[in-house]
């Protein structure tokens, strides 16, 4: 199991804890709105069909529910949305296919910008973006890609390419302008 | 549109002669409504009565909690006659309900009804400003000053009359075209039922039964078919088409083209034996393509006229110029292949649009697969399927290899309540429909597996949620809550997976079916586009045609004299429909007993020594009142006709010539109105001056 996965299955055990009953105090009736305000469509107009879950490539995998994340949207739920909402691929498939014009995928975007900024973030989010910083992108050419890219007939990756230099400063300049650094927490990477 | 007869100056009115309007300082009565708490919570309705009644030519200035009341009413009349009022505002809601209301009511007081000015306190300002009490009651003031100014300026007017053609003419031959002809023609008027297709019936004649009661469809239509073919009142013109509609409510000019059959209607008896010898065989079009058919039929057995047509397009004899076997076989001579359109003139007083629906077609590329896989079907296609009329004598099979089928499948909202395709209503059919085919399959195979895709089931009419009960606990239909997001087929067995999620379980499933039936939506007819533009109707946000009101007139439109019937306004089930085709007819047989209408006086005049006969005014109106004509001098002059005219104002604001008049919004009615609500509270005497000069 390489690195990256073990680092998905440890993002959804909060999922796995859930109340027997829910009451109010768990509610966030703002929830809906705030989602709008992060980019997402109004979570409201949903009919709940269920469409978007059985288009979803990722849904088929493990046991997330785009439909149900859109139901927790509608409730106000939060604590429940937090792991789910980082195995989306975004490839908008439920888009394409959802009646009610809702864009889940972006939805899932909107609550990765309201979980970040609540300081839920899983550790894969922080590896993928000290890559970033440190490699100029996000997933590190390992050995283990490597090994892949040999049999299929395909070069070494190499990280270090010189043309990368000026890039990687452009991109670190950017993180850092743009506080990125320091609300994911990887200050300490970004030395501009 | 044309020229229909000019109106004479005399046919007189009912309207009492305005008295006391003669006076030169106009007495005005204002009357402020608080409307319960609609306005009088907001704006401070005594502060609006009290500012009114120092208004210059204000006599009398009341408040009152309703006054569309019957003791509102009557305060109104008593403090008109007490003060000798000549001139009425009333400070209320919209014109658009109670001016009618406070028209008869000025009337009973002695005035013309045309002197009544209504100022709207609630839609235009105590709803939209509840935030802000004490500027919404300024701007109440502000608006009854204007108008009392223009009430002061108000000239009595007179309404007119004219004759109402005691004739109708339906559009559309379904089953509330039907209904609403037969009822028009019980009532003794002469009614002309215009239909496109070769047979009246519409869609209701494909059904195979009926819901909640499972009544067979053709059976219960078929006598009333046959009675509206034999109704002495009733011209059927089957194969026909609206071409053209001119004139006005109680005198409309109808063109109607009668497309050429092939087939004398008066020497065909339908023994069908031209059809025997028929070379050419089609699929049928009233079967959903799974019958066949020759180039001269008739749709189906039960048709009414029972006349056989030819389908030009096949014909070998228009193809190649031989063949006429059915000539030589047919002992009447009713086949004539030189036979040509018709167009027949039609004089009506009302029209009745019943020109139905037709069903959604699954997208080429869409999920369903509608056109890729075999047993793929559309709910009309179930229904033939099932019909014991039908192609296969009632019994179910499927397309690909004629086996009957042992899993079916529906699946519900193909084409309704989708964002993406721009169908956001729903059809109000297809759960009742899909319902009832489940029950039919039920009762032929006991042993079919049947699964209805949902997302939410409606059975809110009489007698539906006991079916939608019965099929699940007497059949054990199941209901599986979710949109299926694909199907794939089993290339050999040709039998289809489908995945969706079990919303309620929170569960991906994938289950195979032998048969999909797919729950389409109503979509307005093909046909009816046409006639709206004809009839100048408006359209709902959901492409049907849009009612005069959605609550209060859900049979009339915008165009007097011109009803709706069944699913030509919206979709609706067969009850409903005849409902509201019995609607339409009583509503225009209203028109015509009365054998009058009142035309309203709010109109245009064109001053002919100003006009310079550009035409300007001929091209821009939306109702065609403006004409043009050679005048005694021989010069070209634009003239206004009457009936016609709805005094919109369009051609008098864009009169290059000032020649036109909006009677009631004159150019001195409309400033005096500026300059009062530019006359004071800050905006100070600046603008005063500024509207004067305009003026």
């Amino acid at each position: 199991m390489g690195e990256v996965e073990k680092t998905f299955i440890s993002g959804l055990k909060e999922e796995l804890v859930e109340e027997k009953v829910i009451d109010e105090s768990q509610l966030d009736p703002n929830f809906a709105k705030e989602i709008k305000k992060y980019g997402g469509k109004d979570v409201m107009t949903c009919l709940q069909c269920g469409n978007c879950t059985g288009v979803c490539p990722i849904s088929l995998k493990i046991d997330y529910k785009t439909r149900s994340i859109i139901k927790y949207c509608q409730f106000g739920l939060r604590t429940y949305t937090l792991g789910t909402r980082w195995v989306c691929a975004t490839c908008y498939r439920c888009y394409e296919h959802c009646p009610a014009d809702i864009n889940p995928a972006e939805v899932m975007i909107a609550l990765r910008h309201i979980a970040v900024r609540e300081g839920v973030i899983p550790p894969f989010i922080k590896v993928a973006a000290t890559n970033l910083v440190r490699y100029g992108q996000s997933v590190k050419p390992d050995d283990e890609i490597n090994k892949i890219r040999k049999e299929l007939g395909l070069e070494d990756i190499h990280v270090f390419d010189p043309g990368y230099k000026k890039v990687l400063r452009e991109i670190r300049v950017l993180v850092h302008a743009s506080k990125y650094d320091k609300l994911i927490g990887i200050e300490d990477e970004v030395k501009v | 549109m044309g020229s229909p007869e000019p109106l004479k100056k005399d046919p007189v009115t009912s309207t009492p002669p305005a008295t006391g309007t003669e006076t030169i300082t106009p007495r005005i009565g204002v009357f402020v409504c608080h409307c319960g708490s609609n306005i009088a919570g907001v704006v401070d309705c005594p502060k609006v009565t009290e500012s009114a009644s120092k208004m210059p030519g204000v006599v009398v200035a009341r408040d009152n909690k309703y006054t569309c009341s019957d003791l509102g009413q009557e305060e109104i009349v008593k403090a008109i006659v007490e003060a000798k009022v000549d001139r009425v505002v009333i400070a209320s809601c919209s014109p658009r309900m109670h001016e009618p209301t406070f028209r008869a009511c000025i009337q009973r007081a002695g005035l013309n009804p045309y002197v009544l000015h209504m100022v709207n306190i609630r839609e235009q300002c105590s709803w939209v400003h509840n935030q802000e009490k004490e500027r919404a009651t300024e701007k109440a003031i502000d608006l009854v000053r204007m108008g009392v100014s223009k009430a002061a300026r108000l000239m009595p007017l007179e309404a007119r009359e004219v004759p109402v053609e005691p004739k109708a003419l339906v559009v559309g031959g379904g089953v509330a075209g039907i209904q609403a002809a037969l009822d028009l023609g019980n009532m003794g008027f002469k009614v002309y039922l215009v239909e496109s297709k070769p047979s009246i019936g519409g869609v209701m004649a494909q059904l195979d039964k009926t819901f909640p009661t499972g009544d067979c469809a053709i059976c219960i239509l078929a006598p009333k078919m046959v009675e509206l073919a034999r109704h002495p009142n009733v011209t059927l013109l089957s194969y026909s088409e609206v071409e053209e509609v001119k004139g006005y409510i109680g005198n409309y000019e109808v063109k109607v083209r009668r497309k050429a059959r092939y087939v004398h209607e008066d020497k065909c008896v339908g023994c069908g034996v031209c059809a025997e010898v028929c070379p050419v065989k089609v699929d049928n079009e009233f079967d959903m393509g799974f019958g066949k058919r020759k180039a001269i039929y008739v749709p189906f057995p039960q048709a009414v006229p029972l006349k056989y047509t030819i389908d030009r397009e096949n014909c070998l004899h228009f193809k190649t110029g031989k063949c006429l076997l059915c000539v030589k076989e047919c002992t009447n001579k009713a086949i004539d292949h030189k036979m040509e359109d018709e167009v027949l003139d039609l004089k009506v007083g009302t029209i009745i649009v019943a020109t139905g629906f037709q069903t959604y077609v699954p997208m080429k590329k869409g999920v369903y697969k509608y056109w890729e896989y075999e047993n793929v079907i559309t709910a009309l296609e179930l229904e033939r399927l099932l019909n014991a009329s039908g192609p296969t004598g009632g019994h179910l099979i499927r397309p690909s290899d004629q086996k009957t089928p042992r899993r079916v499948a529906f699946i519900q909202c193909v084409g309704s309540r989708n964002k993406k395709i721009d169908r956001n209503y729903c059809s109000r059919v297809c759960c009742m429909y899909a319902i009832k085919n489940a029950q039919i399959i039920k009762e032929h195979e006991p042993d079919t597996e049947i699964t209805v895709y949902y997302n939410d089931i409606r059975a809110f009419g009489k007698g539906f949620e006991e079916l939608y009960h019965r099929v699940r606990e007497e059949f054990g239909v199941e209901f599986f809550r979710g949109r299926p997001a694909k199907l794939s087929e089993n290339r050999e067995t040709k039998s289809i997976m489908i995945r969706a999620e079990e919303t309620l379980l929170n569960k991906i499933t994938e289950r195979e079916f032998d048969l999909i039936v797919l729950s389409v939506g109503l979509l307005p007819s093909e046909g009816s586009k046409r006639i709206g533009k004809t009839l100048g109707l408006s359209l709902s946000s959901d492409g049907f045609f849009a009612e005069a009101h959605p609550k209060l007139r859900p049979v009339d439109t915008a165009t007097d004299g011109v009803f709706l019937a069944g699913c030509a306004q919206s979709p609706k089930d067969i009850p409903d429909s005849v409902a509201q085709a019995k609607a339409a007819a009583s509503s225009a047989a209203a028109i015509m007993f009365s054998g009058k209408v009142k035309i309203e006086p709010l109109t245009v005049e064109v001053d002919e020594s100003l006009c310079v006969g550009c035409g300007l005014c001929v091209e821009l109106c939306p109702y065609g009142a403006p004409e043009l004509i050679q005048n005694a001098e021989g010069r070209t002059r634009a003239r206004i006709v009457e009936a016609l005219c709805h005094g919109c104002g369009t051609c008098a604001a864009s009169c290059p010539q000032n020649a036109i008049t909006a009677k009631q919004f004159t150019d001195e009615q409309i400033c005096s109105e500026l300059t009062a609500a530019l006359s004071q509270n800050g905006h100070g005497k600046n603008g005063n001056k500024k509207a004067e000069e305009g003026v």
